[in-house]
């Protein structure tokens, strides 16, 4: 392999990369702007300047590719000096508004300017100052923060396949906004946010809930949709503030859906049920454990039951379901997304991310030879298993316990809820549709009673069998 | 216009200023029309064109001076896509006007310039991007070109070679940037007038992203004459090494005679031209500085003119020939005025893209606005210095070198007209 040396470390290179992840892996962090690995190279930001050897000017290291024998110098006198005038140059205009910035904490720009930046300021003419479009539902815009790298827009071109951010006016004016001030059309507009290196794309959902360094961080996986994108679930005292999606260059590169960007929001909604609840004269009331589960193993030794899972759930979970209805001779049919009944059925539905199965692990219910809920199989009881977000088909029967999550809105047909575990309040494996195992993982705990289906499914085999099975 | 004083040898100038010229009946009698792309087409194969233009010490004419012949040898000969010829005829550079007279008067010129140019390269579809405010050049072009295809210059199997040609003339909407041959060529493609990040070089990927060569209109308006003379030739009329046939040279400000004129390449100094040409400073008044190759060549003071004006000659004293346009300046010019109008031009007409250049012009102009109503402290000069200094060589394409370069060397050259404004000596009228 070539080699190239950065700051007097011989670093291998593959033919076509660019000096920044070259220095990368010697462990030299080059400063970027508008630099993303997953968009276009622009240069634009002039803040990754190096020097390189034999080169007059200073080059930019995202629009350099290494070169066999190169010797680039990071931390040159030039180097420093360049940098910081293009630190003092993006400041100019720049508001001091940090402290009431959502990006604070997480800015590339604050970063950047206390590690190559000036302490002082030299320029005292008046700032530029613009006037905000409305953006959509999505992003809240702040031109007067913009630095103009460019990322929004190439994300649009590039990505989101939407030209919708652009570029008007010229030099100073420049004003970086949507065509004609619409509002933004793609439904991957979260990311404008993520990969804004200022404040001034921020996200609706997430303005002024939560400082960012207070956050803390659980690698899981989304739940949106078969495609299992790699995501971050930020929390903090048990409450989830925002998912935003992290690299994986197999599954989602470094982008995520608002559809599953902001899927979270259920399993904090104020009406999902958290406590076990029975039906009373036609009103779900709020009832024990001990009670419920009376009800349910009265259901289940009494009349013919089948099963319904989710494909909504983990692996784990389903797996659990299946042995305990193996054991009563329960059938077990799965449900998930309408018209996508098997991963045959299942495919692309847009050219980006998104999946035509609605639920994570379609994939890993199939492995299981778990089949689609027929409506064939006619039995007195259902009791449906979900993990929160697979859609409840018509059921025929006398009677459905719902065993998971579910909003008030769900409960309609449900003569007995007992709350489970929604994707950020477990661990487990999901199956995506390209047959990737991934790991979810537990960021917060889940508030009221709520219970795994596992202990459920422990409490509903008689007390009898209960007991032998502890001994 | 200054009248006709054909030198010598001289090439275009003889046939400029006079609207008649134009005519494609003018150029077959006068100019032997077409004769050179003729011989091109039938006798000689691509690669001795591009050898003979090698030879002949062709500088590109627009600014950068870059050997039109290697330029040319850069494009690949073996590519799937097609490759195009781009001709440059946005002539934005303040201060140039020598392009505008050869569409004017020489329309042809061009256009044989393009076929020869396009065989040479192997390119079926050549472009004009012309400067949106060349209405009336545009139009001229366009009539041309029609006369051309009308007698077989241009279209299908021309002059009965196999060679196929269609150009068409696209008109600009009037930005400087646009003439850097990136900009250029992503305005053309209808995009953002923007530079792009280089590499990849226009010769490998230029316009469609297929390979293409930008040349200006004198440059390629000389092609002509090189096939005509031969490359030796034609390096032989060039007085000094590197640079042959003859330079159009645009001279304007503060003599007797401002005007287009030509002079052998490197044939005369700086001061032969205003003395010769521009027939001494107007109003008999003392020489204070000149600009010597457009408004982004650092500023010359009176003492410096005595240099062969040519690409080397210049570079060596730390300006630039650039689009060899002159502009005389006398004793009575306020150089911070004129600073702060050059400096103007360079923030209007960035495009923004990149950090130094978009915020650093601007804050430049705001620094000497500051000066001349009398707001500035000496500090900010120094900081107007450094400001510039952080813009020069730092952007991504020339338009910060161009506008960093003035500043700078306006400064250094002529502090004390600067001091006068801070301390006050000297007020804003």
């Amino acid at each position: 392999m070539p080699k190239c040396t950065i700051d007097g470390k011989e670093v291998e290179f593959t033919a076509g990369e660019n000096l920044i992840k070259v220095a990368a892996r010697a462990g030299v962090e080059i400063p970027v702007f508008c630099y993303h690995p997953g968009l276009s190279v622009v240069a634009q930001c002039r803040m990754c300047y190096v020097e390189v050897e034999k080169m007059p000017k200073l080059q930019t290291a995202c629009s350099t590719m290494a070169g066999e024998g190169m010797v680039v110098k990071t931390n040159s006198e030039n180097v420093i000096k360049g940098r910081a005038g293009t630190m003092e140059f993006l400041l100019l205009n720049h508001p001091l508004d940090c402290p009431i910035c959502d990006k604070s904490g997480e800015c590339d720009l604050q970063n950047n300017s206390f590690g190559y930046g000036n302490a002082t300021m030299r320029h005292s003419e008046e700032r530029r100052t613009f006037v905000d479009v409305d953006m959509g539902p999505v992003i809240e815009k702040n031109m007067n923060r913009c630095i103009h790298c460019t990322r929004c827009i190439r994300f649009g071109d590039e990505i989101a396949g939407i030209h919708e951010m652009v570029a008007v006016q010229r030099g100073n004016n420049i004003d970086i906004t949507t065509i004609d001030g619409k509002q933004l059309q793609t439904e991957y507009a979260g990311n404008y946010s993520d990969i804004c290196p200022t404040g001034s794309l921020t996200l609706k959902d997430f303005r002024f809930r939560k400082r960012a360094w207070m956050l803390k961080k659980t690698a899981s996986v989304c739940e949106g949709c078969s495609k299992g994108c790699n995501i971050e679930v930020q929390h903090e005292g048990n409450v989830v503030y925002r998912c935003v999606p992290i690299e994986n260059q197999q599954i989602n590169k470094f982008w995520m859906c608002d559809e599953g960007r902001f899927n979270y929001r259920y399993t904090q909604d104020p009406t999902r049920v958290l406590e076990p609840m029975k039906r009373d004269a036609g009103e779900l009331i709020k009832a024990s454990w001990d009670s419920a589960m009376e009800s349910f193993r009265a259901e289940i030794s009494a009349s013919k039951v089948s099963f319904l899972v989710g494909t909504d759930l983990t692996l784990e979970e389903m797996a659990t379901i299946k042995e305990f209805a193996g054991l009563s001779k329960i059938t077990v049919e799965h449900f998930g997304t309408q018209g996508v009944e098997s991963t045959a059925q299942d495919g692309p539905q847009d050219t980006i991310l998104k999946m035509k199965s609605k639920t994570s692990n379609l994939n890993g219910a199939e492995k299981l030879g778990i089949p689609a809920y027929s409506g064939k199989s006619s039995t007195d009881t259902v009791i449906v298993f979900r993990g929160g977000r697979a859609v409840l088909p018509a059921i025929k029967a006398k009677k459905v316990i719902g065993v998971g999550v579910f909003l008030a809105a769900d409960t309609a047909g449900l003569s007995l809820v007992l709350p489970g575990f929604s994707f950020t309040e477990k661990d487990g494996t999901v199956i995506n549709h390209m047959g990737i195992e991934q790991k979810l993982r537990r960021a917060v705990l889940p508030g009221g009673r709520c219970k795994a289906f596992s202990e459920v499914l422990m409490l509903a085999m008689n007390k009898k069998a209960l007991a032998g099975a502890v001994s | 216009m200054s009248e006709v004083k054909a030198s010598e040898g001289s090439l275009f100038i003889q046939h400029f200023f006079k609207d008649s010229n134009r005519a494609l009946s003018y150029y077959l009698e006068k100019m032997n029309g077409y004769q050179a792309a003729k011989r091109v087409l039938t006798e000689l194969t691509p690669d001795q064109v591009i050898d003979e233009v090698k030879k002949a010490n062709l500088r590109g004419r627009g600014g950068a001076g870059f050997p039109t012949g290697m330029k040319w040898s850069f494009i690949p000969k073996q590519s799937e896509k097609p490759k195009y010829l781009v001709c440059n005829a946005d002539e934005s550079e303040p201060g140039t006007c020598k392009d505008r007279q050869i569409m004017r008067y020489t329309p042809h010129l061009l256009i044989e310039g393009l076929v020869i140019g396009s065989y040479a390269i192997g390119c079926k579809h050549a472009y004009i991007y012309i400067r949106g405010e060349y209405v009336r050049e545009a139009k001229l072009l366009d009539e041309a070109i029609q006369e051309a295809y009308a007698k077989g210059y241009l279209g299908q199997g021309i002059m009965g070679s196999k060679f196929d040609l269609d150009i068409t003339v696209h008109r600009g909407a009037g930005a400087y940037i646009c003439g850097e041959e990136t900009g250029l060529l992503n305005s053309l493609e209808g995009k953002r007038g923007e530079p792009r990040v280089k590499p990849p070089f226009p010769a490998t990927s230029g316009a469609f992203s297929c390979p293409t060569a930008v040349n200006n209109v004198e440059s390629l308006a000389n092609i002509p004459f090189i096939m005509r003379m031969s490359g030796e030739s034609f390096a032989k009329m060039g007085k000094i090494d590197k640079s042959g046939g003859t330079r159009l040279i645009s001279l304007s400000g503060h003599v007797k005679k401002p005007g287009v004129y030509e002079v052998m390449a490197g044939g005369m100094t700086l001061r032969q031209i205003i003395q010769d040409l521009g027939g001494g400073m107007l109003g008999d008044k003392r020489l204070k500085a000149v600009i010597p190759g457009g408004s982004s060549a650092p500023i010359l003071t009176a003492d410096e003119i005595d240099v062969i004006y040519d690409v080397e000659p210049l570079q060596k004293i730390g300006t630039m020939m650039g689009s060899a346009a002159i502009m005389v300046i006398h004793e009575d010019t306020d150089l911070v005025k004129l600073l702060l109008r050059i400096t103007k031009f360079y923030a209007h007409e960035s495009c923004g893209q990149c950090t130094p250049c978009r915020e650093g012009c601007h804050w430049m102009e705001s620094l000497l606005h500051k000066m001349i109503k009398g707001e500035a402290k000496m500090q900010d000069l120094d900081l107007l210095v450094e400001v510039a200094q952080n813009i020069g060589g730092k952007t991504l394409c020339a338009l910060g070198d161009a506008a960093a370069g003035p500043v700078i060397s306006f400064v250094k050259k002529f502090r004390p007209e600067f001091e006068a404004y801070i301390k006050g000596q000297k007020k804003y009228a």
